[in-house]
């Protein structure tokens, strides 16, 4: 069970606890606001109530140990940033994704150590923005969301052995056999860095690379089991 | 009998499509805020109006070559001409024919003629007597050979010119509000006038006085003194005379003091007013209109993405802070309370609106923004930003075409980033246009060219373009996943859903225009 660490249980925060599978993550939220911490309480997940001074508490709670995972998803920008510095210097390997308000705060959270930035007003204007400029992606894009359920995006893995490894991109034909469409890949060679399908490289696939793929949710299924992913 | 000839010839018009066309195209030339040829005709209208009044002034002092006679014919002929066609779509007297006809043959009774010719009197004479028609009128009416004494109404033909100044109508606007404050300096002023030419002439009308001949010197000279201009033509001689000009002098001064602070007054207070209806004027000719309700920092980001593909859109927000940020970025916008129903009638229902976007955070008033739209004009498109996921629903009964529940996108893409990271990265990158890589659709109609051709044909594969989805005839209810490039052929009105490099895609929308031409 990976540990993830919320930090504020604002909106975002509380859909994110939601969200989270309970049988995968062993979920622990803090906030500053014993309001929210009840309310956490009360929606059935493990919260703490805390008033960041000093590292203690991010320690207590287990950042630089056990946990994998931090979101720090409150609205006050400032505690944010705090928070995100206070962990990054604890733990250089946590993920930390980090609550934005605005599109320009993303370089000082970046500086201050967070992997990733995130805005929901940003994210709800673009979706907002691809409603009225491009309906018929959006339209497609909704098949791929949560509750529809239709399509999926997935990635996978190479293991070792597989009957990929080895091989170079333009003499497999195994994406399209199974009906699913492959967006790139994550080239271990070529770095930590994904490489889109558009960049035209023919990439050898080694075990351990990740490819991105599109598909129904049972074309890839049995995509996966013939890579030996399952 | 003739009635019943008023109804045929009504309903027989309604069918006629030339007349019909007709009408419609003297509509777009005179009346039409959108049409394209109505700022032409206006600078017409314009350019004779000036040249009339010039030859006018030209004429007073100097003998007029023949040829001039020509240009105020053809003047006033175009003059005729527009006041005609402006009595002739004042009104749709054919609609208003049948719509009597068919409630007289609801109550089963006969049409009369009497009262059809009622309905087209009433019609017209409130054209004919609108403020606008008489200044036509009025305009026309120095042509006519007998009445050339009347010359000096051709100056009427300058009040025709404001007709295209806007401003001008909304100054006078705000002086009517000041109705009060104004009848009573009015009243103030004529009282004065009245007591001290009246004193005046009693005093110095009696012969005393070589200048005061009549009351109406007296008059005259009060109102010039009170004005403060005082020309001095004619002045008090005798010591009763010098104190009730004294009285008038100051009495006077007050008069223009306040005069002038009710009117600097009433435009400081109305200029935002002024420059919004500007502003709403300037939305009411754009088509298709993108309406935004709140100017928060979803609305703010959505309205830099539309700017950025050049959609004409409208924010409405009350926050002062907000609209002056819109102001600062040159965006349109109107500062409005949108929880009231005028409001959104005037910038929603008004104007041609294809879209509305409600962004505010708060949800009840998201919910009556939405309802209001909804009950008046089903057509419209709503998107709305729910802030609590209970209300989701309500937005959803509520016929919201599109919910948008910004924390709930968020969190999954947040547990998207713990499960997949790589997976993560890819959506990041072209769902918030991060990278090179976009989605796009390109629609196939109209290019029989392209029809039949498979995708790799048109050269997809060699721009590194993937289709992800073919929809059939534009819809999502008919669509085909992953086409294979090699074999599925383009039928027409198909809508491709790609992805790749902006670039590359740009192309390929380019090849298509150009096949199209």
């Amino acid at each position: 069970m990976k540990k993830v660490l919320i930090f504020g249980y604002t909106k975002t925060g509380r859909e994110i606890a939601k969200l989270l599978p309970k049988n995968e993550y062993d979920l622990y939220i803090i906030d500053e606001n014993p309001m929210r911490v009840a309310q956490a309480n009360q929606d059935g997940f493990f919260a703490q109530h805390s008033v960041f001074s000093d590292d203690k508490l991010l320690v207590d709670m287990g950042i630089g140990a056990d946990v994998s995972v931090l979101f720090c998803a409150s609205n006050d920008e400032s505690l944010n940033l705090f928070v995100t510095l206070s962990a990054r210097s604890l733990d250089k390997e946590l993920k930390i994704l980090t609550l934005i308000q605005n599109q320009k705060d993303e370089k000082r959270m970046i500086l201050a150590g967070a992997n990733r930035t995130i805005s929901p007003y940003g994210v709800g204007a673009i979706k907002a923005f691809r409603i009225i400029d491009k309906p018929k992606v959006s339209s497609i894009l909704n098949l791929f969301a949560r509750q529809s359920n239709k399509l999926s995006i997935q990635e996978i893995e190479i293991p070792k052995g597989s009957i990929l490894d080895g091989l170079y991109f333009k003499d497999v034909s195994i994406f399209k056999e199974f009906d699913t469409m492959f967006l790139g890949i994550l080239d271990r060679e070529m770095g930590d860095e994904f490489i889109f399908f558009t960049k035209g490289i023919n990439h050898k696939i080694d075990c351990g690379d990740v490819v991105v793929v599109l598909g129904s949710k049972e074309n890839i299924k049995k995509l996966k089991e013939k890579i030996g992913a399952s | 009998m003739i009635a019943r000839l008023f109804v045929s010839l009504a309903y027989f018009l309604d069918a006629f499509t030339a007349y019909k066309n007709t009408k419609q195209f003297i509509y777009n030339l005179l009346e039409n805020p959108k049409s394209k040829i109505k700022p032409y005709f206006d600078g017409l209208i314009i350019f004779l109006v000036f040249i009339t009044v010039f030859i006018l002034i030209y004429s007073i002092a100097h003998e007029l070559p023949d040829y001039v006679e020509i240009i105020e014919d053809i003047a006033v002929s175009i003059f005729i001409f527009e006041w005609l066609g402006r009595f002739w779509i004042s009104a749709d007297l054919r609609h208003e024919i049948i719509r009597y006809h068919e409630k007289k043959l609801e109550e089963k009774k006969h049409s009369n003629f009497i009262e059809i010719l009622m309905i087209i009197l009433v019609q017209k004479l409130k054209f004919i007597f609108s403020p606008m028609s008489i200044i036509d009128l009025l305009a026309i009416l120095p042509a006519y050979r007998p009445l050339r004494i009347l010359r000096i109404f051709l100056i009427f033909r300058l009040l025709k010119i404001f007709r295209y100044t806007k401003s001008l109508n909304s100054f006078f606007k705000i002086l009517n509000d000041k109705k009060f404050e104004f009848n009573f300096l009015f009243l103030v002023a004529i009282f004065f006038i009245f007591m001290s030419s009246t004193t005046m002439y009693v005093f110095e009308g009696i012969g005393n006085n070589p200048n005061i001949n009549s009351y109406v010197d007296t008059v005259y000279w009060a109102i010039i003194t009170m004005a403060t201009v005082g020309y001095g033509d004619i002045t008090p001689v005798t010591l009763n005379g010098k104190i009730v000009t004294l009285f008038l002098v100051v009495g006077g001064f007050f008069i223009l003091v306040l005069a002038t602070s009710v009117v600097t007054n009433a435009l400081s207070e109305k200029m935002e007013i002024v420059r919004e209806n500007k502003l709403l004027s300037q939305a009411n000719k754009l088509s298709n209109l993108i309406v935004i309700f709140g100017f928060g920092r979803m609305g703010q980001t959505l309205a830099q993405a539309l700017r950025k593909e050049r959609k004409r859109f409208v924010i409405i927000d009350k926050n002062e802070q907000s609209i002056s940020r819109a102001k600062e970025l040159g965006y349109l916008f109107v500062k409005a309370d949108a929880g009231e129903y005028e409001v959104i009638e005037k910038i929603v229902f008004k104007n041609d609106v294809a879209k509305v976007v409600i962004t505010t955070e708060n949800d009840a008033l998201n919910l009556s923004i939405l309802l209001t739209i909804k009950a008046e004009n089903n057509k419209i498109e709503v998107i709305v930003r729910a802030n609590s996921d209970e209300n989701i629903k309500k937005f959803k009964i509520a016929k919201a075409d599109f919910v948008i529940f910004p924390y709930e996108t968020v969190a999954e893409m947040a547990v998207e980033y713990i499960g997949s990271a790589v997976k993560f990265d890819a959506i990041d990158n072209i769902l918030l246009h991060k990278s090179s890589i976009t989605l796009d659709e390109i629609d196939i109609h109209d290019t029989t060219e392209m029809v039949g051709k498979t995708l790799a044909q048109i050269g997809l594969e060699k721009l590194s373009i993937q289709t992800i989805a073919v929809l059939k005839e534009g819809g999502i209810k008919n669509f085909i996943f992953n086409p294979d490039p090699d074999t599925y052929k383009i039928e027409l009105n198909d809508s491709l859903v790609v992805i790749g490099e902006e670039k590359n895609i740009l192309q390929i929308k380019k090849n298509i225009a150009r096949q199209l031409t």
